[in-house]
């Protein structure tokens, strides 16, 4: 499998290490609502089908990626850098 | 001024190694670089950085993913990550350079002039060498002369920049140069090598 | 002269004789043989006994679908099992041996089995190895000495037990177009592809290129069709944007168009060449794949179908036509279409003899007459195979006639004279690849074949491959496919001229005849006709479930010859149609690979070592090194006659006593900088970095986000914005990771830095009494007195002209110090360290004593920090911030992780003066045999040098409450039971006066 990295372009899947479900939301830091903090660590929707996923480029330019994946297929649909800047140079 | 050990170990020494009954094919040899820096841009920054390094080491760097550049003083450079440049010169006073060239506005700079290990390999099977160790596309249309990356043998990171048509530098992290220096040696035997 | 060897023809090289020896016994071959065709120019016939029934087997095909002639390979002391004859190309000295008997080939104790054979059906294993549930064995165990026993009787070839020595590599490609198939499609798809520009690898399995045109003995441009495919093989060379892989197998077709092959670099000679790869593993990445793969010929299944002698019929043309090798000097032919007549003539044309054409069909065309009338025969059609006679060598076939639309048989059974039988039941294009790539094979009802899937990812058929079966259509279909895949449109200019055939080679739909005796559908796993019909009987409907019942297709060919004869036998036992009995998916590899090959460079003990600078010195002064992850680092450097116990407590002792010098280089070591540096620290640690002055260092501890402890080490303020971070040698990778994914992800908007700095630097750790003192006499450009370096303080100076940072720490709890210097200098600082510290009797120590002085000082490590305690089960409570949030902070006081009866961390003294044991469990009861529950573990023991007695700490349910009570060490593996004494795990100078002094 191949992850066409925004940064490096596409990359052997070796070097990357998945970093777990893209869609969740932390809670507040202060927030004190235990139930909020369980769902945000532990309870994952697990879709069968396309599901959005982080990614670290660990073996290349470690950014983060949002890569959006076909769980059934592992057809990868898009691939976005976490940050906006991952193609160093054109945000600027 | 104290001299600095290289982690190769005895066993890196000059001579030819491998199949070189029809001469060896590639040469390997660690490169004297006594400064080794990481240059970080903050977002939106990225241009600016390149800028501030290039006035400093002379060097024509353009941000961008994968750029680098080198001058004739020895001194390169080349992006491996967003926003990030890896640059080395023959000066061990490069990292002391770039402090006072990129201001805090437009980045951070750290020395890695000891943490590095920089292993060039050359010569016309260097191409065939390197892609028993890494999934990259090494045709030049593909990764142009002064351009560089960051890859990764298994657990061992590695930058790589092409200095030349037939010649490519590796910097990896110095606990792990013997054994990567290992791996490529024995990655090279079948072409054969020597060890300038 | 051999006794099946032709006078003439064929690709060998007559001029030169290649010997080898089989079983022992020495033979002779040509440059060009396989060891298959060799053996049989030899007139070997038995070349191996089958899997469960040992039946005597020979060669039954001429490549890669070969599923009889398994063969071990004696090679530079090496024995490699089950690879098929048909694939070894015969060299000087190859040595060869056969399979599964004992002792001999041709006197097998194991064929015996056949006697049983009605046990040994499908299912076998299954039925019998759930234990004697009645009778009189009920509650024994003989079942298990039976499964021994029958264990050794099936298998194949037997695996070594020695290392494999053989050098293996992998090799990474990337190119616009793979053409997968070195036949004359392939061939074409390839020149078109490369001639628009492409960057083209054409893999070939096979010694050379031409795959059919090699033996087929057609004409392609007024040119034999072998010289055609040399032509355009060494256009192809000649090309730079050209790989030629030949002896290359593509095996498996992965996601994202990346394909894994592997090429047989050396097997073809005696020895590799020094440093060469015996193999070579590609992992090709292609923009697109032109399959090229051709098509594998079928058997038809009858009774006693595995009588060495019986042989594919395209087999016996490729051997004729090839190897110059006939099979047999009478041949019978047995098919249900017309390509057993070309191999027919091909017989008759290399000057053997044929016996009796048997068709199945009624009637067949002009030019399959015409054939037939070139061998010399009159075709039997309307008739049928029902049997062989023969043992270890055909001596007959047995025909009868037979109405293709109903299947029945009529008239009297009678024997034809013959030593070879030679069968096609129609030709299955080899869709494995197609299959990998995803989607499934489409059964053609007229072609009686599986033809290939939509694609889903990038490829393009072409050849045989498709289900077309003439060289017309395969030079056509090949330059479409390249042309295609360089995306151009079809070309009208004229093809490479070839012959269209007029033969019919669609089969009629007649892929088995039913009769008395043992019908094999697979050969290799000794699977029968009547096995799949009784896995039918017993409710095995489904394609998959009926392989894996039966191991139909399951043996290393895949069943290239056994899937669609398979599963026509179970789409009629159910009455239904091949479709409807659905297909299997295919799954790599395609071909055999060795293990080894795909560990190519990760031989010997896998991982990369990762040496600290002073690596060198510390073998040269007597270290035992041991692992710590990838690092090495010295466990005690025992002198002579000294033990390493007696070393660790020596070492301890002189830290304690004086001084001592640790080599702490593999602690992680991460730069964080930037204007947000102090709040980012104040996130990620429980306790406050903001507040940290320059020059100062602070003991900090992190948890997960969900509250459990993650990882402890000091973070150095250098500047306003620039921190250096020290994990522990563990955990530096993940809390990189860690913190990466805090920056990236949670809080995009701190402006913060990371570099992991771990190998920038060399750290010694300089504890005892007297390590001051040492530092006063090496250090310049800066005082290192209390006021000037308090504990927690950082100054900058220089060691015999190295610069050095200098942070007054204590791990051990002695008055001592971290000396980190540029990683090049380690070894000179380190030795003008031990040189200034030479009047104190400076100590270098290791591992075990640094464990030993942190256990008596109750520091936590890795054991304690193992993912499950929390900071109150460490008694860390007191870092937990309670003025700001922090990672962890939201999940940290869960009940569960607060409650009273925790394990918690205590120290253990040992009451027997016996070691206590790492892991081992503590219990409440003394009574040996009957523990009853663990109240906790040890996580770490150690001879004290300072308490002279085992002591250990350890995580004990309720923590303190237990002080000053006994347990007992329960450790049964060890054999090791006795008491102990619940303590403080701070055992020594539990008020730090030492390290403050
Ligand atoms: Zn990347």
């Amino acid at each position: 499998m191949l992850i066409d990295c925004p940064h490096c372009g596409p990359r052997d899947l070796a070097e990357f290490s998945y970093q777990g479900d893209a869609t969740r939301t932390r809670p507040d830091p202060a927030s004190t609502d235990t139930q909020a903090w369980l769902d945000y660590v532990y309870n994952r929707p697990n879709p069968a089908g396309r599901h959005r996923e982080y990614w670290q480029h660990t073996g290349g330019c470690r950014a983060h990626l949002v890569v959006e994946r076909d769980t059934l297929t592992h057809e990868i649909h898009a691939v976005a850098p976490v940050r906006g800047n991952a193609k160093s140079g054109d945000a600027a | 001024m104290v001299e600095r050990a290289s982690p190769l170990g005895s066993d890196f020494r000059p001579g030819s190694y491998g199949d070189f009954a029809n001469g060896a094919e590639v040469t390997i040899l660690e490169l004297d670089r006594a400064g080794i820096v990481e240059a970080t841009a903050w977002p939106g920054q990225e241009k600016a950085l390149c800028e501030a390094l290039a006035g400093a080491c002379n060097l024509r760097l353009s941000a961008g993913s994968g750029n680098g550049a080198a001058n004739r003083e020895g001194v390169c450079a080349f992006n491996i990550g967003p926003g990030r440049f890896l640059v080395s010169g023959p000066r061990e006073t490069l990292a002391g350079q770039l402090e006072s060239a990129v201001p805090d506005t437009i980045g951070t700079v750290t020395d890695l002039s000891h943490g590095r290990t920089v292993l060039g390999i050359e010569g016309p099977k260097a191409e065939w060498v390197l892609a028993k160790l890494f999934a990259l596309d090494f045709a030049s249309a593909a990764f142009p002369v002064h351009s560089g990356c960051a890859t990764a043998h298994h657990e061992i990171a590695v930058q790589i920049q092409r200095r030349g048509e037939k010649r490519f530098e590796l910097y990896v992290s110095r606990s792990f140069a013997r054994s990567f220096a290992n791996t490529l040696r024995r990655a090279a035997e079948d072409v054969g090598y020597t060890i300038k | 002269m051999s006794p099946r060897r032709t006078s003439a023809g064929g690709s060998i090289d007559r001029t030169r004789t290649i010997r080898f020896t089989f079983d022992g016994e020495a033979h002779t071959g040509h440059a060009g043989d396989t060891l298959a065709s060799a053996l049989l120019a030899n007139g070997v016939s038995l070349v191996g006994r089958s899997f469960k029934y040992h039946r005597p087997r020979g060669v039954f095909s001429a490549g890669v679908d070969e599923p009889n002639a398994l063969v071990t390979i004696l090679r530079e002391g090496v024995r490699e099992p089950n690879i098929p004859a048909t694939q070894i190309e015969l060299h000087d000295g190859l040595r060869a041996e056969s399979q599964n008997r004992f002792p001999s080939l041709a006197w097998d104790f194991g064929a015996l089995n056949q006697l049983g054979g009605r046990l040994l059906g499908a299912g076998f294993y299954y039925k019998t190895f759930m234990g004697p549930v009645a009778g009189p064995l009920k509650g024994t165990r003989f079942w298990m000495m039976c499964e021994h026993v029958i264990r050794r009787a099936a298998g194949l070839g037997r695996a070594d037990y020695e290392a494999d020595p053989s050098r293996y590599e992998h090799m990474n490609a990337f190119c616009d177009v793979l053409v997968v198939g070195g036949g004359i499609a392939g061939l074409m798809a390839a020149e078109a592809a490369a001639k628009a520009g492409k960057r083209v690898i054409l893999a070939e399995q096979e010694k050379q290129t031409g795959g059919f045109a090699r033996w087929s003995g057609e004409t392609i441009d007024a040119k034999p069709a072998d010289a055609w495919a040399a032509e355009i093989t060494a256009r192809l060379s000649a090309l730079d944007n050209v790989r030629l892989l030949t002896r290359t197998a593509v095996w498996g077709y992965y996601d994202g168009n990346t394909l894994a092959a592997l090429e047989r670099v050396n097997d073809h000679v005696a020895r590799t060449p020094k440093g060469h790869p015996r193999q070579r593993h590609w992992t090709i990445r292609a923009g697109t794949v032109v399959l090229a793969t051709g098509a594998l010929e079928r058997p038809i299944v009858f009774p006693g179908n595995d009588c060495p002698g019986v042989m594919l019929a395209g087999a016996v043309r490729r051997y004729a036509g090839e190897f110059g090798v006939l099979p047999g000097e009478k041949t019978v032919l047995f098919t249900n279409n017309d390509s057993a007549y070309q191999a027919a003539a091909a017989i008759r044309r290399a000057g053997g003899h044929v016996a009796a054409i048997v068709d199945v069909r009624k009637q067949i065309g002009d030019e399959a007459t015409a054939l037939a009338t070139e061998a010399g025969v009159v075709p039997l059609t309307g008739h049928a195979i029902v049997g062989t006679k023969g043992g270890k060598a055909l001596s007959g076939a047995v025909v009868q006639a037979f109405d293709a639309d109903t299947g029945r048989l009529s008239g009297e059974a009678r024997p034809i004279d013959c030593d070879s039988l030679a069968v096609s039941g129609g030709w299955q294009p080899v869709i494995h690849l197609a299959s990998q790539a995803g989607g499934k094979p489409v059964w053609d009802a007229e072609k009686q074949a599986f033809l290939p899937p939509e694609p889903t990812q990038r490829w393009i058929g072409a050849g045989a491959f498709l289900g077309e079966t003439g060289s017309v259509e395969a030079l056509a279909s090949g330059r479409n496919a390249g042309l295609k895949s360089a995306d151009k449109r079809p070309s009208r200019a004229k093809l490479p001229e070839t012959a269209p055939s007029a033969l019919d080679l669609t089969p009629a739909p007649v892929l088995e005849i039913r009769g008395k005796g043992k019908a094999f559908v697979d050969f290799q796993h000794d699977v029968t006709a009547d096995d799949v019909r009784l896995a039918h009987r017993e409710g095995f409907v489904s394609v998959e479930h009926l392989k894996r019942y039966t191991t139909l297709g399951m043996a290393t060919d895949q069943g290239k010859t056994s899937n669609v004869p398979g599963l026509a036998i179970m789409a009629a036992a159910r009455g239904i149609e091949i479709p409807q009995a659905g297909t299997t998916r295919f799954r790599p590899p395609f071909s055999p690979v060795a293990i080894g090959a795909l560990a190519a460079e990760r031989y010997g003990d896998l991982k990369p070592e990762r040496l600290t600078p002073l690596h060198d010195w510390h073998e040269e002064h007597g270290a035992e090194m041991t692992p710590a992850g990838l690092w090495h680092r010295p466990l005690a450097y025992a002198g002579a006659g000294e033990t390493v116990e007696q070393a660790y407590i020596r070492e301890a002792s002189a830290v304690r006593r004086s001084v001592g010098l640790v080599d702490v280089s593999t602690l992680g070591k991460i730069a964080v900088k930037g204007p947000d540096a102090a709040t980012f620290l104040d996130r990620v640690y429980t306790n406050t970095f903001s507040t940290l002055k320059v020059g100062k260092a602070r003991y900090g501890l992190m948890l997960r986000e969900d509250g459990l402890v993650f990882d402890d080490g000091t973070t150095w303020r250098l500047g306003e914005t620039d921190f250096l971070m020290t994990t522990t040698t563990a955990n530096a990778g993940p809390v990189m990771q860690h913190l990466e994914y805090c920056l990236d992800i949670l809080w995009p908007d701190l402006k913060v830095h990371l570099t992991s700095v771990t190998d920038q630097w060399a750290g010694a750790a300089i504890a005892g009494p007297k390590a001051r003192a040492v530092l006063e006499r090496c250090v310049t450009g800066t005082a290192v007195d209390n006021d000037a370096l308090p504990f927690m303080g950082i100054v900058h100076g220089e060691i015999d002209g190295a610069p050095v940072m200098i942070c007054r720490l204590s791990f051990s709890g002695e008055l001592a110090y971290e000396v980190y210097c540029g990683a090049g200098h380690g070894v000179h600082v380190w030795e003008a360290l031990l040189e200034a510290g030479e009047p104190f009797g400076i100590t270098p120590y290791g591992m075990e004593a640094l464990g030993a002085l942190r256990i008596e000082k109750g520091h936590v490590t890795g054991a304690e920090i193992d993912g499950r305690t929390t900071a109150r089960d460490l008694y860390l409570d007191g870092m937990l911030s309670k003025k700001k949030s922090f990672i962890g902070s939201g999940l940290m006081d869960r009940p569960a992780l607060i409650d009273r009866n925790r394990l918690r961390l205590v120290g253990v003294v040992s009451l027997d003066g016996q070691p206590l044991g790492g892991g081992a469990h503590l219990v409440e009861s003394g009574n040996r045999d009957e523990p009853g529950d663990s109240i906790g573990h040890v996580t770490g023991y150690c001879y004290s040098p300072a308490l002279e007695k085992y002591i250990g700490l350890a995580l004990v349910k309720g923590g303190k409450t237990r002080h000053g009570t006994r347990a007992f060490l329960s450790d049964p593996l060890r054999k090791r039971f006795g008491q102990v004494e619940i303590v403080s795990h701070h055992f020594f100078d539990p008020d730090g006066e030492r390290m403050h002094g």
